[in-house]
């Protein structure tokens, strides 16, 4: 039995919810949960109802209407929300994203750089289940 | 962080080197340098004594091998036993090994390491810290070799991201200064706060928390945080 783990995604484009949402069923050795909001609203309203227990939020950069990450992710601390955070965003080498840690910030990806094999990885390093565990 | 005389700079790819902040972004940059070059996987394995018994999967620092798949390696084969890893001993050139010519790297029936782990393809990049602690960037993949100048680039690069990525991550940080955000950290604990309470104080995750005491533990070189608050105490790093 594979590890059950959830994680919300907050993107504005539906379309990353169907491309990640692929891309998590090829996880082998973690059953993902994913779940989806468009806003960060959205993402405070899912933390403050509790019903799941939420193990990694993975949040697209640009949230409209917020800026970026600088403005989104302490809100989401604000909220008590303390759980890892991953960035994702086409343009991780802009100079703002070397202050990750200063906003909250667990980690940061490239869209272009999440395979499973990324996902396999980050969820053993933030979320630390044994893979295979049956948790 | 110290930065290079840039005269030591060479090529492009040094610029993610730089931004490098944590074992995500390492993974990253290994992973896809791996990938560039036709391989799967990556691993960069530490090097001690040569007769101390060590599982493949204790050795393995960072990795981005399919989970389970060193633990399984570890039940059936002792790492120590493979000419592979014995091959670490002999010399530090960086090799190609192929399934398919195991004769000419002087594999040994019983000892292939290849099969054993169910690959190809490898490379092996022997790489060291400037403390002279020794490490193996090892590539993995199921392709059928790798041309002589993408062999060479390779080594380049994996020598610098090791460079990096030992310096970032893996060096002792006994004596180096405790960053604004880590004596926060600090001052809280010596409040008495837990992980999880420091993280709402401050707004990071709890993840991030853990991750800073254990730098605090490695600056001030001690081993718990009673003796890290009393040391911070000693030293009037806090009041």
């Amino acid at each position: 039995m594979t590890a059950q783990v959830h994680i919300l995604l907050v993107d504005d484009d539906p379309a990353e919810n169907v491309i990640l949402s692929a891309l998590m069923r090829k996880v082998a050795s973690y059953a993902i949960s994913l779940h989806y909001v468009e806003t960060v609203d959205g993402a405070l309203d899912f933390i403050r109802a509790a019903g799941v227990p939420l193990d990694m939020i993975l949040m697209d950069n640009r949230l409209q209407p917020q800026a970026d990450f600088r403005e989104t992710v302490p809100e989401l601390r604000r909220a008590g929300y303390i759980g890892p955070v991953g960035v994702i965003s086409s343009s991780i080498s802009d100079a703002y994203f070397q202050k990750i840690d200063d906003y909250g910030v667990d980690f940061r990806i490239d869209k272009a750089e999440l395979d499973p094999t990324a996902i396999e990885f980050i969820l053993q390093e933030y979320v630390k289940r044994d893979a295979g565990a049956g948790i | 962080m110290p930065v290079l005389d840039r005269h030591f700079r060479r090529y492009d790819f040094e610029g993610d080197l730089e931004k490098a902040l944590n074992r995500v972004d390492f993974f990253r940059i290994f992973h896809t340098m791996a990938l560039r070059y036709g391989f799967e996987h990556f691993g960069v394995l530490q090097l001690a004594n040569e007769h101390e018994t060590s599982l493949l999967a204790s050795r393995l620092l960072l990795h981005d091998l399919p989970a389970g798949l060193a633990e399984t390696y570890d039940k059936r084969y002792r790492f120590n036993d493979s000419a592979f890893f014995k091959s670490f001993y002999k010399s530090t050139i960086p090799t190609v090994w192929r399934a398919s010519d195991r004769p000419e790297n002087g594999l040994r029936e019983g000892s292939d390491f290849l099969d054993q782990i169910g690959f190809d393809m490898a490379l092996s990049i022997p790489v060291h810290s400037v403390a002279g602690t020794r490490y193996v960037v090892l590539f993995l993949g199921d392709g059928e070799d790798i041309e002589r100048d993408a062999h060479f680039e390779i080594c380049y690069e994996a020598n610098c991201a090791f460079d990096y990525y030992y310096r970032q991550v893996l060096a002792n940080k006994a004596g180096m200064g405790l960053t604004p955000r880590e004596t926060e950290i600090l001052r809280w604990i010596s409040y008495g706060k837990t992980a999880s309470e420091i993280a709402l104080i401050v707004s990071v995750s709890e993840h991030t928390v853990n991750s800073h005491t254990a730098t605090i533990l490695k600056k001030l070189d001690v081993v718990n945080r009673t003796q890290m608050v009393a040391k911070a105490i000693r030293e009037q790093i806090i009041q």
